[in-house]
């Protein structure tokens, strides 16, 4: 009979362990998807493969007409668009699947059709009203209309909340002003999912998303970012003067915006996490390439333990990613939340590719400085995804806020995984007990003051990240026996670091209060140079 | 349960004003913290660990967690410092 899980460190529900392992240990979620994914995959792969110069689209900073169209055309702005709406359909699961996919192809490409069907079309899906959809998907479905989200402002980044965008109530219209950065499809997007101070429709500090078509008048497009990787997405500059909109295209509840954008952030950063998966997986494929045939010392280099070091290191992190992305859609698939799951899974993957890229670009010593190879590029490509979407410093603090605010379950079960993972199960219930014992010793010491304690949150965040990304991959595990040997090395891993983590909340308040002295003496001099300067 | 006369309240109102530069007098005790007032989780816990230090009453993170409007923070945090009073007087 299936044991129910252990409800620490995880906030998703107490589904049994057969069902969750069974579940990551596939890429998708309903039995229908069981048979049109891998046809989806397959077509999208090879004709994103056919059509895809990686270098030639870094070089130029654009993703060519030709190749927009085709994705177009094959139904992929569609992914996640419901089948009454002429869209695949997919889940959250799924979609991820397809997205990895095209990103070990090309990353741009994977960029533009992630954000089109998480953060640009959910909003629609989940709070649009019936006429707004009916007349909007039929476009965004076709690719005539690709979708974008504009949250982010110059003073309002991972900080929502300072968001200065106004949408004002005029007759039974919506009057939009603002300017939104670093809008990602959005130089050639259709129309823009925008986050809007809203106060007359709900409180004075209220916020709304606003559906805003780019033909608009008032709407602007600025030039394109000039971007270290992931050079051939778009990024611009949005600006609104005067827009205006019917009340109609006020998605969902007005006044609900921050949390609506929330929920539509889960999303899109589980579909960048799956993105991170594909990059990962690219980067892996070049470097066993390489040290296979690579001749060092009369024989391969990936024959030395050094290089299988790297190799294996490789391989886990990648193990571990893919897990957590498939537990989000799991989760979802499941009607589970998904929110601290989506975070963690978007910090540890994006994480786990830059560490995997920089791996594959060591193994290739002086070669994988140099562009042709294409390592180069896939570790520009995945820099951004530790910024965007929510820097990871700040994703991190408010995952350990999250981790501290549940109240703590009284005895947790323990787990037990009879058989070949017996070792490693015992040894993560020996962490989460010390993880459990360390997150009471904070509640009871700080309180609510923990708030101020950032690196305190963080650790209590990362631990709990390392002890839950574990936990999948021993389930996963069970399901799949033949992962079996990976599976144990992922979990070594993580557990390593939980533990490392669980030192590091043990010294934080130390570790900040040096910090503290050694910012305050750098800083010292710069403030004085600014009250000085009259300009 | 309204606050409105609640000893508390004034201060909790200037606190909210001040870390979300608003005009006091258009805050009212009804709004909530997300919804109204645009915080999200990890803004509401600035504003309950402000209140935490300038009233002297001690909040734990889950019951922060589960305040929604002003009223609430002040109904809590009166509930907290009866209960530290009769506390002190008790020890």
């Amino acid at each position: 009979m299936a044991q129910a899980l252990p409800p620490e460190p995880i906030a998703v529900g107490l589904e049994n362990q057969e069902a969750l392992g069974a579940g990551l240990s596939v890429a998708h979620a309903t039995p229908a998807e069981a048979e049109a994914l891998p046809l989806v995959r397959a077509e999208s792969t090879r004709l994103v493969a056919s059509l895809a110069d990686a270098a030639a689209i870094d070089r130029d900073g654009a993703i060519p007409l030709a190749l927009r169209q085709a994705v177009a055309d094959a139904g992929l702005f569609g992914l996640t668009v419901p089948e009454e709406h002429g869209g695949a359909g997919f889940s959250l699961k799924a979609a991820c699947a397809v997205v990895a996919d095209l990103a070990a192809i090309e990353r741009s490409t994977a960029i533009m059709i992630g954000l089109h069907s998480g953060l640009g079309v959910r909003p629609l899906v989940e709070l649009g009203s019936a006429e707004l959809q009916a007349r909007m998907f039929p476009e965004i479905v076709s690719g005539a209309r690709i979708a974008s989200f504009a949250a982010t402002e110059a003073e309002a980044g991972s900080d929502l909340t300072g968001i200065r965008t106004t949408g004002t109530v005029v007759g039974d219209q919506l009057r939009v002003d603002g300017e939104k950065v670093y809008v990602t499809n959005g130089g050639f997007a259709g129309c823009y999912t925008v986050l809007a101070r809203t106060p007359g429709l709900g409180g004075q500090r209220a916020h709304s998303l606003v559906f805003v078509p780019r033909e608009t008048p008032g709407v602007t497009i600025g030039p394109e970012e000039d971007k270290l990787g992931i050079r051939g997405s778009s990024t611009v500059t949005v600006t609104f003067e005067g827009a205006m909109v019917p009340q109609g295209m006020i998605l969902g509840q007005a006044g609900r915006g921050i949390d609506q954008a929330h929920a539509a952030l889960s999303w899109g950063r589980t579909l960048m996490a799956a993105g991170c998966v594909g990059t990962a997986r690219a980067a892996l494929h070049l470097a066993l390439s390489h040290v296979t045939s690579r001749q060092q010392f009369g024989k391969p280099i990936g024959d030395f333990t050094a290089s299988r070091a790297h190799v294996a290191r490789m391989a886990a992190r990648l193990y571990a990613s893919e897990t957590l992305v498939r537990w989000v859609g799991h989760a979802l698939a499941s009607g589970q939340p998904i929110d601290e799951l989506s975070l963690g899974a978007k910090v540890l993957c994006s994480e786990a590719s830059f560490e995997i890229c920089d791996r594959a670009l060591q193994l290739h010593g002086a070669l994988g400085f140099i562009e042709p190879t294409g390592v180069a590029r896939l570790t520009r490509d995945c820099r951004i995804t530790r910024i965007f979407e929510g820097a990871n410093d700040v994703l991190l603090v408010r995952g350990g806020a999250a981790v501290l605010g549940r109240k703590p379950a009284p005895a947790p079960a323990r787990l037990s995984l009879p058989g070949p993972l017996e070792r490693e199960a015992k040894a993560w219930d020996a962490l989460r007990s010390r993880f459990t014992d360390a997150t009471a010793s904070v509640r009871a010491e700080h309180g609510v003051g923990v708030v101020r304690h950032q690196l305190v949150l963080q650790a209590v965040a990362r631990a709990n990240l390392a002890l839950l990304a574990a936990l999948g991959c021993l389930f996963r595990a069970q399901a799949r026996p033949d992962e079996l040997t990976l599976a144990r090395h992922a979990t070594e891993d993580l557990l390593f670091e939980a533990e490392q983590h669980l030192n590091d909340l043990a010294r934080a308040v130390r570790d900040e209060a040096r910090v503290h002295a050694v910012s305050d003496q750098l800083y010292a001099p710069l403030s004085r140079i600014t009250k000085e300067d009259p300009s | 349960m309204s606050t409105s006369e609640s000893p508390t309240r004034d201060r909790v109102i200037a606190m909210v004003a001040k870390i979300l530069k608003l005009d006091a007098s258009k805050i009212n005790t009804s709004d909530r913290l997300r919804e109204d007032l645009g915080m999200d989780s990890l803004a509401s816990l600035e504003l309950l660990s402000c209140i935490s230090d300038e009233l002297d009453v001690d909040i734990e993170l889950d019951e922060a967690m589960e305040l929604v409007t002003i009223d609430d923070a002040c109904a809590f945090v009166d509930r907290v410092t009866a209960e530290q009073r009769g506390a002190g007087a008790a020890s």
